[in-house]
C-alpha cells in the first residue's frame, strides 16, 4: 500500500515539471472570472481519494480539459476524458468514466462590483452515465485576499437503462491570499448533501476541509488542495488530494 | 429566532465586507481624473476601457497591485510582459497603460 501511495504522489507531482494557464487558486471551487477571449488552455486534474475502515479504497481520478475564452464574459470547456484508477480490496484497475462540456458566463466583476457572480452549466456523458450540473459562483477580491463561494446542484442518471438516480447539493467556500504574484495559499471547505434516488433517507452529509497552495509562472500554474473529511461517512474518502496543472496554449 | 439572528449577522458581515471591498477597487474614470491625471488628456472612452480591461484581464493570473507599487516609467513594460498572456491587442494594452498612468499621477 505504501508503494501505491508513493506512486500516486509521484503521479500527482511529475506533470508539474513537464507541463506549462488562467490561473486557478482553488481546486474544489471555481472562480467568477472567465478566460480572456481567444485564449486556449489545457488543464490536467489528478485527484487521489483514500478511504480507510471496512469499506477502504484508493481511487485516482484523472481529467484532461481544454478551456477556451469565447468572449470577455463567456468560456467553454471540454473534458476530453475523465478516467480513473481504483484499488479496492476485491478488485483494481483503470476505468474510463466520461467526457463533458462546461459553460461559464460571468455576470459581475469581483473587483469593482459588490460581488462577482458567474453561472455554470455542465453536461457529462459516459458509459451508462449522464450528469447535469449547475452552479452559482460568487467571488470577492479584497486586495490580495480572494474569497469564493460555490453552490452546486447535480443530477445523475446511471446504471443499466440509466435507472439509478442521484441528486447532490453542495456548497464550497474558499479563501486564498496572494503572498506574491506567483504564490497564493489558503483554505477550502466543502459541504455535500447526497440524495440517492432523490430521497434523503440516508441523511448523507459530508464535510471536508483543508489547505490549498498555488504557484504560477508566465505560462503555467499548479494548484494543490488537500482535504480531510470532518464527518464520518462510510464509503466517502477520508482524505482527498487534488492537483490541477494548467498550461496556456 | 436564533437561526434568524445568525443569518442576519452573516448578512450584515457580508454587506460590510462588500463595502470594504470597494476600497480596493481601482478608481472609476471621471472627467476631472482624466484631465488632471496624465496631462495628456486621453479620451474618456479609452480610459474607461482601460479600467474595464485592468479589472478583468489582469485578475485571471494575479490580484491587482496598488498603483504606487511600481514607478510610472516601469508600468508600460510591466504591462507589455503580460500582454500576450492576457491576449491583449495593442489598443487594449495602450488603454490599460493610459488608465494606470492617469491614476498613478494623481
Amino acid at each position: 500500500m505504501k508503494k501505491f501511495a508513493l506512486s500516486i504522489l509521484l503521479l500527482s507531482i511529475l506533470p508539474t515539471f513537464s507541463t506549462v494557464g488562467g490561473v486557478r487558486r482553488f481546486t474544489f471551487l471555481y472562480e467568477a472570472n472567465t478566460s480572456a477571449p481567444g485564449s486556449l488552455e489545457l488543464e490536467n486534474w489528478v485527484t487521489w481519494q483514500r478511504a480507510t475502515g471496512p469499506g477502504r479504497f484508493d481511487q485516482v481520478d484523472f481529467r484532461h480539459e481544454l478551456e477556451y475564452g469565447v468572449t470577455d464574459k463567456f468560456q467553454v470547456s471540454v473534458y476530453l476524458a475523465d478516467w480513473l484508477y481504483e484499488a479496492h480490496p476485491e478488485h483494481s484497475g483503470f476505468v474510463y468514466s466520461d467526457s463533458a462540456i462546461e459553460l461559464i458566463y460571468n455576470l459581475t466583476n469581483p473587483v469593482v462590483d459588490p460581488v462577482g457572480l458567474s453561472i455554470y452549466g455542465e453536461l457529462r456523458a459516459g458509459d451508462r452515465l449522464i450528469e447535469l450540473e449547475s452552479k452559482m459562483i460568487a467571488q470577492k477580491n479584497f486586495g490580495p485576499l480572494i474569497l469564493a463561494y460555490n453552490a452546486t446542484l447535480e443530477s445523475v442518471w446511471k446504471g443499466h437503462d440509466l435507472a439509478e438516480r442521484e441528486g447532490e447539493l453542495s456548497q464550497a467556500l474558499g479563501a486564498s491570499y496572494e503572498f506574491s504574484p506567483r504564490i497564493s495559499a489558503g483554505l477550502e471547505l466543502l459541504h455535500e448533501l447526497v440524495f440517492p434516488e432523490w430521497r434523503d433517507n440516508g441523511h448523507i452529509r459530508n464535510f471536508f476541509v483543508g489547505p490549498n497552495v498555488s504557484y504560477r509562472t508566465r505560462n503555467w500554474f499548479v494548484t494543490v488542495t488537500a482535504l480531510a473529511q470532518a464527518t464520518d461517512t462510510e464509503g466517502e474518502p477520508d482524505f482527498q488530494l487534488r492537483t490541477i496543472f494548467g498550461v496556456g496554449l | 429566532m436564533r437561526k434568524l439572528l445568525i443569518f442576519a449577522m452573516a448578512l450584515i458581515c457580508l454587506v460590510d465586507l462588500s463595502s470594504c471591498g470597494t476600497a480596493f477597487a481601482p478608481p472609476p474614470i471621471t472627467t476631472a481624473l482624466a484631465h488632471t491625471g496624465s496631462g495628456q488628456h486621453p479620451d474618456l472612452v479609452m480610459l474607461r476601457e482601460g479600467r474595464a480591461l485592468f479589472v478583468s484581464r489582469c485578475i485571471e493570473c494575479h490580484t491587482l497591485p496598488p498603483f504606487w507599487h511600481y514607478r510610472s516609467e516601469d508600468w508600460p513594460q510591466i504591462v507589455d510582459t503580460m500582454a500576450e498572456r492576457a491576449k491583449l491587442k495593442r489598443a487594449e494594452r495602450d488603454a490599460i497603460v493610459a488608465y494606470i498612468l492617469t491614476v498613478r499621477t494623481q
